[in-house]
């Protein structure tokens, strides 16, 4: 074991090195760019393997019309003499493609009906129904959301809120469940607020412009800042769409790919005139709204504290305590009076023309008036050496990616520049487009991109294993007007999606097709952080389905909860739980991100921090993970949940245990684990015979105790944590019998068990 | 096997057992394969003493007289580099303190720095540092992983990739932060792109070291111990089930490990066991310095047990205003700790193998604004710094570089932080171009491009 993952870490390190491109093979190709900053660069060559994303998608025909022709194109490629596995069970199926579109376990129930459903078309009537579920769209939008960064604040040190972004969370969960065609989808983000000025879709979709991280506080220099959110948007656009990470060539000609850093700037033009704004965008019918009176009560509440606390103040401020709390009020009414936007029909979006004046740095950004605009002129981009805003170079006109060959034409005015990049990228002749969406989906479901790094076509990501395949899936894509849902059907219908996880010969496998790219079995993979959350909420019945609509707050590790956190130069509010359990336990999806506060249990379990774009999840395996399912409250709580569940309607002892496994497994106990299992809860229930001393309480205030950045000596604040005045638990062990609680142990173990955290 | 495939193996194979685990394994190999790069090795852990909130260098290790007679004159700063808080009137701004020269190297000090003078001569002064940023969060990223946007591995972590580390039961790299976290949070201590196990561990100053290092109330001992071994029992069959895959092994053994850490962790910090000297020594139980002395005791007993890197927090030194009780008060609650650690390490022979580093995310401006009345105080200045070194390898006893007359800028021996980190890792035995891990299409390495060792701080 020792040695094994030595020679893994020093492979990692070293066999790297020979799959670098050579800067300049001899007998390479050259490519049309719009030109380097030297004429090496521009003349230089590339190995031909390293071009093949900028190469027009070709209209393969799938190598035998027997088969599938997903399964076609895999088999030209699979080595010789490799057989696949066969089909996984039913059982297997179901749960694959369950968690695999919507996030969620199956139901013991759907299980029966697709194990026993004997019609020929019994699988693509389960995908059918899968992907028309509202499931589906909390799901595939979650992966959509890793790539643009989706947080409800704005990061670094002030974490500014961000008290719409929620909307644009909605739009994406909404697109996907509605199909939307992926034309559309890019149409809408890059340049809704041009394209439909007027309508509230398109105003919140445009907010992917700025999801990254962004701050400017006091102490920034506005042409800086405003440099970070251009470099970060070209950036983006060129990573989410096409695949490029584009960021190398902002202070030299791009090292490996034909990205020249006029390209890079040509491209940063496109968003000159794009500025910051959170717009009136009323309220859609299909929005959840509901529960915004239940939340400004609190809003109220505190604010009204606050107010109380900077009203007692003295006047003439002495003590450290004096000087810290007027601080801290200070700042906290600012963001109250901000975060109460998050309950205003407010777009967090875009518009074009001259920069707009923040008065304060943590308030709501208006549009300017209409005036302010007829009075300027658009910006001129100019390349910046170094990439530093202060040394400007030769100026470029808004332009596109040269290398791919397909050429646009973007006007200079304040408007249209992001339409037309928008319909460059969409163009079917695009090369890169198609591919790079084809590549995510195909990612989604297998665990693994076509080509493996999905963030990078360029030279120095993977090339992709099938090509043809990829360009196939591509062609189909556009064909199919688009359509992701009919992309997801052709996939999920091949039988590489349904081949068992198990091989009956694994040393062949391992022989001839060492980096498993010959598709002969299927890849297990780990839940995901959101994944384990909701799929114990599902199991233990407790799993509020409601969509969309203001973040929410689940229960988090009460210590992480209350660890004091500074921002906007004073603590933040303390994060508290909604009060009502329907409130909490939603999915994931819906919980509120802080960039500056992260749910331990989530980043555990591998969610990706907010601030880079993931193209693909970790999934790591450390000893954290273990005391946060294991010892964590959350476990604990959903183990119960389950307990009083299944009591709920088991006939018998040995019914219980049958229905624990079906819920949590899908499947009953076999006969040893069935005996295991009764005898651990029988001695658990011995164990737990005590009811349970006193049941927990929750703090309501807490207080904080810090230096006073202003006098250096510490001073202390006192916090009222509104929402756990009227906090209303989940199941508690004093409200259960021993035999629950004895269970609850049981079930505890099963959210552990490998079985409940790998999807085969 | 590819390159991508490596990577996902080794999260399912190679750091399957934790953090802890993993630095184990590394460790075991260490003889063969984690040698330093450079020879003569030097220092062979760090303590990195992390001043958050930039402390000003004009008033703890860098005086300035000339800002006595320019006190309270105008000062200008001009052209579209201004920041909204550099607009409006400005003035200079003299220390508000007195300073003295200290030990026999005679290096200048704060007079409040009434400990670490006692220690003057075993420390290095550099006065030449410059970052590039000027808010928190985008420094304290450069100063900890070399990038100022954060997602790249800490200093910590490249070290324990460099050295591996030489106790199987602890992580290599600790950190030991204040309650709250500096600005950027726990990205200040990531893995980056290097495996999991390479992340800093928190340890929490208050509560649990570790979140949910214990089970709930209704879960004892024998309970857990029995729904582990439930648990065995489950996973066992399950993986005859499934002989293919390779992780469920790896996952199993993790459940062990956490149990058996269970106890140790706790113990580890207990510092009861303690002598009443030492506890004295670091300022335990004395208001003012008992929360940094404890972590101090703490940090020395860490690199006692083999942890490479250790990490303390101090906050917060941001004094925009009222810099003369702010800076004063932080001051007097540092002072005794840092010297203590200084002189424990000394007395038990192990600060030769120790480097130590006193720094924050930036120095601060000679000038001010004036809001509402006297009470001066510094802006972010990341032209000039106040930087120290202390223990193995180190130029012990002289200063380094100079800042102009005011302080505003650094002009003599002049180094972006890309050079410190070269430097420190050079301390460690370490050659930042050797210790490199491909990422995201090329090879890359803390320093970012590379850097220039600054010979100037090593003995």
């Amino acid at each position: 074991m020792k040695h094994h993952a030595l020679q893994i870490v020093l492979a990692g390190l070293l066999c790297a090195a020979s799959e670098l491109p050579a800067d300049d093979p001899v007998d390479g190709e050259t490519v049309r760019t719009s030109g380097g900053q030297t004429e090496d660069w521009t003349n230089r060559k590339y190995q031909p393997a390293n071009l093949w994303a900028y190469r027009p998608i070709r209209q393969p025909v799938p190598p035998d019309d027997s088969r599938h022709p997903v399964d076609a194109f895999l088999r030209a490629k699979r080595p010789g003499g490799l057989a696949p596995a066969p089909t996984a069970e039913r059982l297997t199926l179901i749960r694959r493609l369950t968690f695999d579109l919507t996030g969620l376990p199956p139901t013991p129930q759907a299980i029966d009906r697709f194990l026993t459903d004997k019609r020929p078309d019994a699988y693509p009537r389960l995908v059918d129904r899968l992907l028309k579920s509202p499931r589906y769209g909390e799901q595939w939008g979650r992966h959509w959301l890793d790539v643009v960064r989706y947080a409800d604040t704005g990061g670094f040190a002030n974490d500014f809120l961000r008290p719409n972004a929620w909307r644009y969370r909605d739009y994406v969960i909404r697109s996907f469940n509605s199909d939307k065609p992926y034309d559309r989808f890019v149409r809408e983000q890059i340049a809704g607020d041009e394209i439909t000025p007027r309508t509230s879709e398109n105003l919140v979709a445009v907010g992917f412009l700025r999801m990254g991280p962004w701050e400017h506080t006091g102490m920034s220099v506005a042409r800086v800042t405003r440099q970070f959110f251009l470099d970060d948007v070209t950036n983006s656009v060129g990573q989410v769409f096409l695949g490029h990470v584009l960021r190398c060539a902002r202070c030299h000609d791009h090292k490996f790919d034909p990205v020249p850093t006029r390209d890079y700037y040509s491209i940063q033009a496109v968003f000159a005139e794009t500025r910051f704004a959170e717009v009136d965008a009323p309220f859609l019918p299909e929005e959840n709204t509901s529960g915004f009176e239940a939340h400004r009560k609190y809003h109220r509440q505190r604010t009204d504290a606050n107010n109380r606390m900077l009203a007692s103040l003295p006047d003439q401020r002495v003590t450290p305590d004096d000087f810290g709390r007027h601080r801290l009020g200070r700042k906290w009414k600012l963001l109250f009076n901000w975060s109460a936007d998050r309950y205003r029909p407010i777009a967090f979006s875009v518009y074009n023309g001259p920069g707009n004046v923040r008065r304060r740095v943590a308030s709501r950004l208006r549009k300017p008036s209409q005036q302010a605009r007829s009075k300027s002129r658009p910006n001129r981009t100019s390349i910046l050496d170094g990439g530093d805003v202060f040394s400007a170079g030769e100026p470029v006109r808004p332009d596109v990616l040269s290398a791919t060959g397909l050429a646009a034409t973007i006007p200079v005015s304040f408007d249209g520049r992001r339409t037309s990049l928008a319909n460059w990228i969409i163009h079917p002749a695009n090369p890169l487009t198609a591919r790079v969406i084809v590549n995510r989906i195909w990612q989604g479901h297998f665990g693994r991109g076509l080509a493996t790094n999905p963030n990078n076509f360029g030279a120095t990501g993977q090339p992709p294993t099938h090509p043809l395949l990829l360009d196939w899936l591509a062609m189909e894509f556009v064909r199919r007007g688009w359509s992701i849902k009919s992309l997801h059907r052709l996939i999920l219908t091949s039988a590489a999606y349904r081949r068992s996880s198990s091989h009956p010969h694994p040393d062949t496998v391992s022989r001839l097709d060492p980096n498993r790219t010959g598709y002969a079995v299927f890849r297990p993979r780990r839940l995901a952080a959101e994944e384990l959350r909701d799929a114990m909420l599902a199991v233990s019945g407790e799993l509020n389905p409601q969509a969309g609509g203001l973040p929410v707050r689940p229960d988090m590790n009460l210590e992480a909860a209350l660890q004091p956190r500074m921002i906007m130069g004073t603590f933040a509010p303390s994060y508290v739980p909604d009060p009502l359990p329907a409130q909490r336990n939603r999915r994931t999806i819906y919980a509120l991100k802080l960039r500056g506060h992260r749910d331990p249990f989530l980043t555990t379990f591998n969610q990706p921090g907010p601030d880079a774009s993931c193209e693909r999840r970790e999934t790591s395996n450390v000893t954290p993970q273990v005391f946060a399912l294991f010892n964590g409250q959350e476990s604990s709580d959903r183990a119960l949940g389950l307990a009083a569940r299944v009591l709920k309607t088991a006939d018998s002892d040995s019914d219980a245990i049958h229905l624990t496994f079906r819920l949590a497994f899908g499947r009953v106990a076999e006969a040893a684990e069935h005996r295991a299992a009764m005898a651990h809860w029988k001695a658990a229930t011995a164990d737990q015979a005590d009811p349970p001393a006193r049941r927990q309480e929750w703090p309501t205030r807490i207080t904080r105790r810090a230096n006073e950045e202003n006098t250096g000596e510490p001073f202390t604040f006192t916090e009222t944590l509104f929402e756990y005045r009227d906090y209303v638990p989940d199941l508690q062990p004093h409200q259960v019998d021993a035999r629950t609680r004895g269970l609850a142990q049981l079930c505890l173990v099963l959210f552990n068990a490998n079985e409940f955290l790998y999807v085969y | 096997m590819t390159r991508r495939t490596f990577f996902h193996d080794l999260y399912g194979l190679g750091a399957s057992l934790g953090s802890i685990a993993l630095t184990s394994m590394l460790s075991s190999t260490r003889a063969a394969s984690r040698r330093p790069h450079s020879s003569p090795v030097r220092a062979k852990q760090c303590i990195f003493l992390y001043m958050e909130g930039g402390p000003s260098h004009l008033d703890t290790f860098d005086p300035k007289p000339r800002l006595n007679s320019l006190h309270l004159k105008e000062f200008q700063r001009g052209g579209e580099e201004q920041s909204a808080m550099s607009s409006g009137k400005r003035y200079y701004v003299q220390s508000p303190f007195s300073f003295r020269q200290a030990g026999d190297s005679g290096a200048w000090m704060n007079t409040r720095w009434k400990q670490l003078a006692g220690v003057a001569d075993e420390i290095c002064f550099y006065r030449g540092l410059q970052g590039l940023s000027v808010n928190h969060p985008t420094a304290n990223f450069h100063i900890n992983t070399g990038n100022r946007f954060g997602g790249d591995p800490a200093l910590g972590a490249w070290v324990n990739l460099g050295l591996g580390t030489e106790n199987s039961n602890l992580p290599g790299f600790v950190v030991l932060p204040e309650l709250s976290y500096p600005q950027g949070g726990p990205a200040n201590w990531s893995n980056g792109f290097l495996p999991t196990g390479f992340q800093g561990t928190a340890l929490r100053p208050q509560g649990s070291p570790l979140l949910n290092i214990r089970p709930p109330a209704t879960i004892d001992r024998t309970q857990q111990r029995r729904n582990l071994n439930f648990l065995g029992q489950l996973n066992r069959r399950h993986a005859e089930r499934h002989p293919q895959h390779g992780e469920l092994e790896a996952r199993m053994q993790n459940y062990e490990l956490a149990f058996r850490m269970q106890t140790q962790v706790p113990d580890l910090v207990d510092l009861s066991t303690e002598t009443k000297a030492t506890r004295s020594l670091y300022g335990i139980d004395q208001p003012r310095t008992d929360n940094l002395g404890r972590r101090c005791l703490l940090a020395r007993k860490l690199v006692e047990k083999g942890v490479r890197f250790v990490q303390l927090y101090a906050s917060t030194w941001d004094s925009h205003d009222y810099i003369a009780k702010a800076h004063g008060s932080l001051i007097d609650g540092v002072d005794r700790p840092i010297a203590a650690l200084i002189t424990d390490l000394k007395q038990r022979g192990l600060l030769d193998d120790t480097l130590i580093v006193w720094m924050g995310e930036f120095g601060r401006t000679p000038d001010n604004g004036i809001r509402g009345g006297i009470k001066y105080g510094r802006d972010h200045n990341p032209n000039a710094m106040a930087v120290w070194l202390a223990g193995g390898g180190v130029r012990a006893g002289h200063t380094v570089g100079a800042t102009d007359e005011i302080g505003s800028t650094a002009v003599d021996v002049v180094h972006p932080i890309q050079d410190l980190h070269v430097t420190l890792l050079r301390l460690l035995g370490l050659d930042d171009d050797r210790l490199t891990y491909f990422h995201a299409g090329r090879f890359k390495q803390l320093s970012q491009f590379g850097g220039e060792v600054i010979e100037d701080l090593i003995a």
